[in-house]
Formats: structure tokens, sequence, C-alpha cells
């Protein structure tokens, strides 16, 4: 499993090492306008704590697991 | 002419404190979780402003957006705010409740109210939780910004309720401008985000570097893929074992104080049929019942710990891989779980369920999920069944296999409905919000288990009390001069109805008696201790020990007439798979064909369900039959 590894260029979530703080650049996917009501906006930074069948999240001071489905949907940048 | 009360109405996100805010309006005792979804429907309450005037209440459900092709919540939601909900005025006032700690994902839904040109002032809720995770909150810029009064508060302290009542004061606040529309973007969605972007830049500034919080903390336990699934289990099990043991106190305390009284009216009263009423029928029948009052109180009390301490929505996660075997998601935990206390309240918050179909199967196999009033009739076989007192591992180990085969079977039901109906018009995807872990909030529990407690104790002063002199005037009438208890039973109504239901339930390993408790079963599951009690003529003595176990006595000595025991072990079982399987309760029905919307849905998991619990019951007794004898 890979942990802390830096992000470049611009991911899917699913793809993200654990504990990698990154900025959403896109959402890309028929489930954007529920991702965004959940908080998952462009430029929104976000924290990725877990891995597995659904990933748990760190966005907007609040905890959110999300299927892998819908991680594939949100594209992801480096934080700074 | 009488000035007609205001309406304001409580909006927000799921988990934004919405209900504890409306509890703390109103002094009404909603349910509160610290789990998306508790508030299913428009609840109602009264409130004062500080001039006196009466203010009418509506708690919306908790959603995410006013979108219309949303989830039913939404719908609900919006057509409320716009006055399209029957029955329900248009609110003169908006209160939209935010959590301070997460205010960009919450200020999405209270830009969207403030769009739609009402008055709205913003609860600016949870500013402790806020506070401690480093977020610099600026209220004031937030006022400026959106144009309407901001009130920070923690509802659940009770602290800022007075600040946010001078704001419910007449003249209402004017309705905002909405600045945001005028943004230069091209939808309105974008306008909102950088809006949102700003403003919370300027005025809820979070620390730089990312906390490693207690909820951190314990989620890395209780989320962990081994050791979370050794607590989730430990939990589950400590909970079931915890209703057997622990209640056995009370309920020895209740069964004293009934069979004292029992005496004490035996002994004032001369031998006759109004003697024979109190004793036999009423004493027996709703005592028999409300001996179990303990238990359910301890599941409720459970229940409500699971919810309000944040675990519930950890446990749904963990889940969520269970529930995919089962063609459903780790949303309709929380339904099936709560079914396990009360089918109806299960089945209403499975409105929290994207999914239309999947929200219609889990509907359907949610009273599969053993509640509470089969609770009593549990704890009348499983000691019985193992010809000891109540209370040892081994009947906490059975009741834990007799809630698993229900579960399991709900879980195969579901698989293959699921599969019939087929895929959604639009997929929906597992999503879950996992709250900070929360002291649970005691008052708010205990008042909604008194509330349950209340309910169950009404329903054996009236349906159960009601049954049970019916019950017993079929058993007593007609009358023979026949002294032999056995044949004034045989003689009575009772005996004669037993007779005609022997030949259906006979297959099952069930007596003409055992089969007429069913039968008033079907009215409510606890009504067979009583009506067992009155039709093995059970009466109540003033030693308690005695009257503890008269009940199972006469049932583990009853024959048939040929002599063979009438409770075998497999009878037992049979019994029990036929409590496990059989919807035998009026109100649950009544509230799937509303939540479902449909009569032929209710009647048909009637039929079903019924059928396939004697199917059920008549295999395992008829196997069991060929493979013991």
């Amino acid at each position: 499993m890979k942990t802390s590894q830096p992000v470049t260029r611009s991911l899917t979530l699913n793809e993200v090492g654990l504990n990698c703080d990154v900025r959403i650049s896109s959402l890309d996917g028929p489930a954007c306008d529920r991702l965004r009501d959940l908080g998952f906006c462009e430029q929104m930074q976000l924290r990725k704590i877990s891995n597995g069948r659904n990933l748990v999240c760190t966005v907007c001071g609040a905890k959110m697991a999300i299927s892998r489905e819908l991680a594939d949907q949100i594209l992801v940048s480096p934080a700074r | 002419m009488p000035e007609s009360p205001s309406t304001i109405a409580l909006v927000g996100n799921p988990n934004s404190g919405k209900s504890t805010l409306f509890n703390a309006l109103t002094g009404e005792n909603q349910r509160v979780g610290n789990y998306a979804g508790v508030t299913v429907e428009v609840k109602t309450g009264e409130t004062y402003s500080p001039q006196g005037k009466k203010l009418n209440v509506l708690d919306l459900p908790g959603c995410y957006s006013l979108r219309t092709s949303g989830s039913p919540d939404e719908k609900v939601a919006h057509d409320a705010l716009t006055g399209e909900l029957a029955n329900l005025a248009k609110p003169d006032l908006v209160v939209c409740v935010v959590d301070a700690s997460n205010l960009e994902r919450h200020l999405q839904l209270a830009l969207q109210v403030i769009e739609l040109g009402i008055p709205c002032v913003l609860a600016l809720n949870m500013v402790d939780i806020a506070e401690k995770s480093g977020l610099r909150l600026d209220p004031a810029k937030l006022t400026e910004e959106l144009g309407i009064p901001v009130v920070p508060m923690q509802a659940n302290a009770a602290k800022g309720i007075i600040e946010l009542k001078q704001a419910l004061r007449h003249p209402f606040p004017p309705p905002s401008e909405a600045s945001w529309l005028e943004l230069d973007s091209e939808d309105i969605e974008a306008k909102r985000r950088s809006f949102i972007a700003r403003l919370c830049e300027l005025a809820a500034r979070r620390p730089d570097s990312h906390q490693h919080s207690l909820t951190d903390r314990l989620d890395s336990f209780f989320l962990h893929p081994v050791f979370g699934w050794i607590a989730f289990l430990a939990i589950m099990f400590s909970v079931f074992w915890a209703i057997f043991s622990f209640a056995s106190i009370p309920m020895d305390m209740i069964d004293g104080a009934l069979g004292s009284f029992g005496g004490w009216v035996e002994s004032m009263l001369p031998e006759g049929d109004l003697r024979s009423l109190l004793v036999d029928g009423i004493i027996a029948g709703v005592g028999g019942v409300l001996v179990f009052l303990p238990q359910i109180i301890l599941l409720f009390l459970f229940i409500g710990l699971l919810e309000s301490s944040g675990y519930m929505s950890r446990a749904a996660f963990l889940m969520d891989g269970v529930m995919a075997k089962a063609g459903l998601s780790g949303k309709a935990f929380l339904p099936l779980f709560s079914s396990y206390a009360c089918a109806i309240p299960g089945v209403m918050a499975t409105r929290t369920i994207d999914s239309a179909k999947e929200r219609l199967v889990t509907i359907f196999v949610a009273p599969w999920m053993s509640c509470s009033a089969r609770l009593p009739v549990y704890f009348l076989i499983i000691p019985l069944l193992l010809h000891e007192d109540e209370g040892s591992w081994k009947q906490a180990l059975i009741l834990f296999l007799v809630y698993f085969l229900g579960t399991a079977t709900a879980f195969i039901v579901a698989r293959v409905l699921r599969g019939r109906l087929g895929p959604d018009k639009t997929v929906s995807h597992f999503m879950l919000e996992l709250p900070s872990y929360r002291r649970p909030q005691w008052s708010y529990i205990f008042r909604h288990v008194i509330d349950r407690a209340w309910a169950f104790v009404r329903k054996a002063g009236t349906l159960i009390l009601g049954l049970s002199i019916l019950l017993w005037a079929l058993a007593t009438y007609p009358k023979t001069d026949s002294e032999d208890p056995g044949e004034v039973l045989a003689y009575s109504a009772m005996g004669r109805i037993g007779e005609l239901i022997e030949p259906v339930v006979k297959p099952l390993g069930f007596d003409g008696r055992t089969g007429t408790a069913i039968l008033t079963s079907f009215a409510a599951r606890e009504v067979f201790v009583s009506s067992t009690a009155i039709l093995f003529s059970v009466a109540e003595t003033d030693d308690d020990e005695e009257t503890r176990s008269l009940l199972r006595d006469k049932i583990s000595n009853a024959t048939w007439p040929d002599g063979r025991p009438l409770f075998t072990p497999l009878t037992m079982v049979s019994l029990l798979v036929f409590f496990i399987y059989a919807l035998q309760c009026l109100p649950t029905t009544a509230v799937v064909a509303r939540e479902a919307g449909s009569w032929k849905w209710a009647l048909g998991q009637f039929f079903f369900m019924s059928g396939f619990a004697y199917v059920a019951s008549l295999l395992v007794f008829q196997i069991g039959s060929l493979i013991w004898f």
C-alpha cells in the first residue's frame, strides 16, 4: 500500500496515497452534483485517510466515506 | 380578530443539529441522533417570540440541496419551503442550521434557501467543535456578506437559544439580496461555490495543518479492517447479552409485585367470575406482557446510545460490504438495525436511501429484523428449550442465533428481490458522512426511551387488556358443570375455536390452544404470551419463584390427549421459527403502505411473510420429526 506519496499530476482520488493533502481540480462523471452537495467542490482541499472498498477522506472539516466509483470521478492535484 | 401565528421552518444538512435545536426551541421530545437522516418527516411544534407571540416551528428533513429531482427528503424540504406541501403553511421565516465546523458544505444549502426570497436567519451551530478544531469564525463578517442575521450557538448545551429567539422577533428581517447571483460565472452552482470559497476565506479560516483529533484516533481502531470488526461484533453481542442479563433484576421486581398483587386480589374477593376475570384474565394477561418492559427499555437505550455517540455510521461503513452481498448498501444498515427495536421507525428511516429500488427492498425485509415485540415470546420459549431459568450465556447465544436467522433470511430475500427488480434508472453510489464522536445526549436518549416505554405500557393497558378480557371470556363461557379445567376449556368458545384451528397448525407441531394464541398474536406479537397464560390457565401467585416459572411449568407439562408432551424441543423450535418470520403487526403494514406508496406492496409483504413463516415452521417440524424419531 502506498503511503504519503507526493502528488505531482492530476490523478483520481483512488490513485492518491494515504494521508496526502490534495486539491480537487475537477469532477468528471454522472455523480458530480451529488458530490458537490457533499462538499467535494472544485478547489476544495481534501485528505485521503483510508483505502478499501470505500474510501475515507476529510473535506471541509467533515469526514466522508465514498465508494471507489465516486472517487474515480474526483480529479485532484497537489494541494500546494 | 386574533393574528394567526407565524411559521418558522428549520432547514439544514443532515447531522447539523436541527433536531436538537427544534427540541430546545419547542420543548418537544423529538429523536436526536449523531447520524444522518434521523428526521424523516416534517415535525411541528410551537414556541414563543420575545414579544410573547406564538410561532409554529417546522423541523424539515435534513438534506444537502433543494433539488426537486433528489431524494424524497430533499423534495419534502423544497415543497415545504415553497408552500407546496399539503396542510402546511409556507414559512414566514427560515432558520438555516449549519455546522460551523463544516461551513463550506453547509452554506451550499443556506444559499439555495436564501435564493427562494424568504427571510432567513443563520444558526451557526456547534461553534464549540469548530473552535476546538482551530477554525477562526467571524460571525459579523458572515452577517455582512450574506445579508442575514447570523447567530453563533451550541444547541446541545442550550447556548445561543436566547440570542436566536431575539432574531425571531417581529418584524422579521427582510429577505437577502443574494449578491452571489451577480458574480461572473457560467452557472449558478459555480457562482455559489466561488462565493462560499471567498466567504470562508474571510470569515471561517481553517488552520493550515491537519490536526489529528480524538475522532481520528478512535476511527483508526473502529474502522480498522480487523480490529474494527472485532469491536463491531463485541458491541453487538454485548447489547444482546446485556438485554438478556441486566434486565432480570427489574423483571424479578415487576414479577414479584404482580404476583403479590394477584395474591392480594385473590384473598380479597370471593371465588367467582369476577375474581377469575381479574386474576386469570387481566393480571395474568397484562402482567405477562408488562414484565418484559425492562428488556424493551434496554434495547432502545442501546440503540439511542450507538446513534448519539456517532458509532452507528461507523457500523454502516463497516457493513457496506456485507450489505452489498444482499444487493443493498451500507445506508440500509440504520433502517434495518432500527428495526430490531421496532420496524416502524426502521421503515421510515429508509427515506435516506438514494436508490428507489433499494429502498423498496429494505422496506420489504425490515420486519424480519426481530423487533422488541418478539422479545417476550423469545424470553418465554428459549429458557424452556434449555430447561433452565432465565439469564444464562447459552440463552444469550440462542437469542443471538434467532436474530441471526431473521437477518440472514432477510439478506437472502433482499438479494433475490433486488435481482428481480433490476437496476435503478440512475446509478447511486455509497456516500456517508462519518460525524465526530460525541458524548451521548443523555437527556434526549432518556426522554426517547421513556416515550417508547410509555407507548409499550399504553399498548398493554389498551389493546392487550382488551384482548385479555376477550380471551378470558372466550375461555370461560359457555360454562359446563364439570370441575375438570381441561373439560371446562374444551366446552368453552375458545376450546371450540381451537378445535377448528388445530388441523391447520397440527402439521407445525401445535395444538388448538397454541394455534389460538398464535391467531390472537396477529394483532400484536406480544399478545401471544398473555394468550398462552390465559389458555393454559396460569394464575399469578405471591411467590416470586413460583410465579416466574409457573407459565413455563404449565407449558412443559402440557400434553396431547394421548399423553405425549405437547411442547417438545422440536415444537418449540418450530414456534420460534414461526415468530421469527411472521409479520404480526398491523401498524407496520399501515406504515409500509404509506412509505412504499402502495397497499399492494404492503399486503404482498404481509401474505408473503405469513406464508413463509408457516412453510418454514412446517419444514422444521416435519423434517425434524423424520430425523429425530
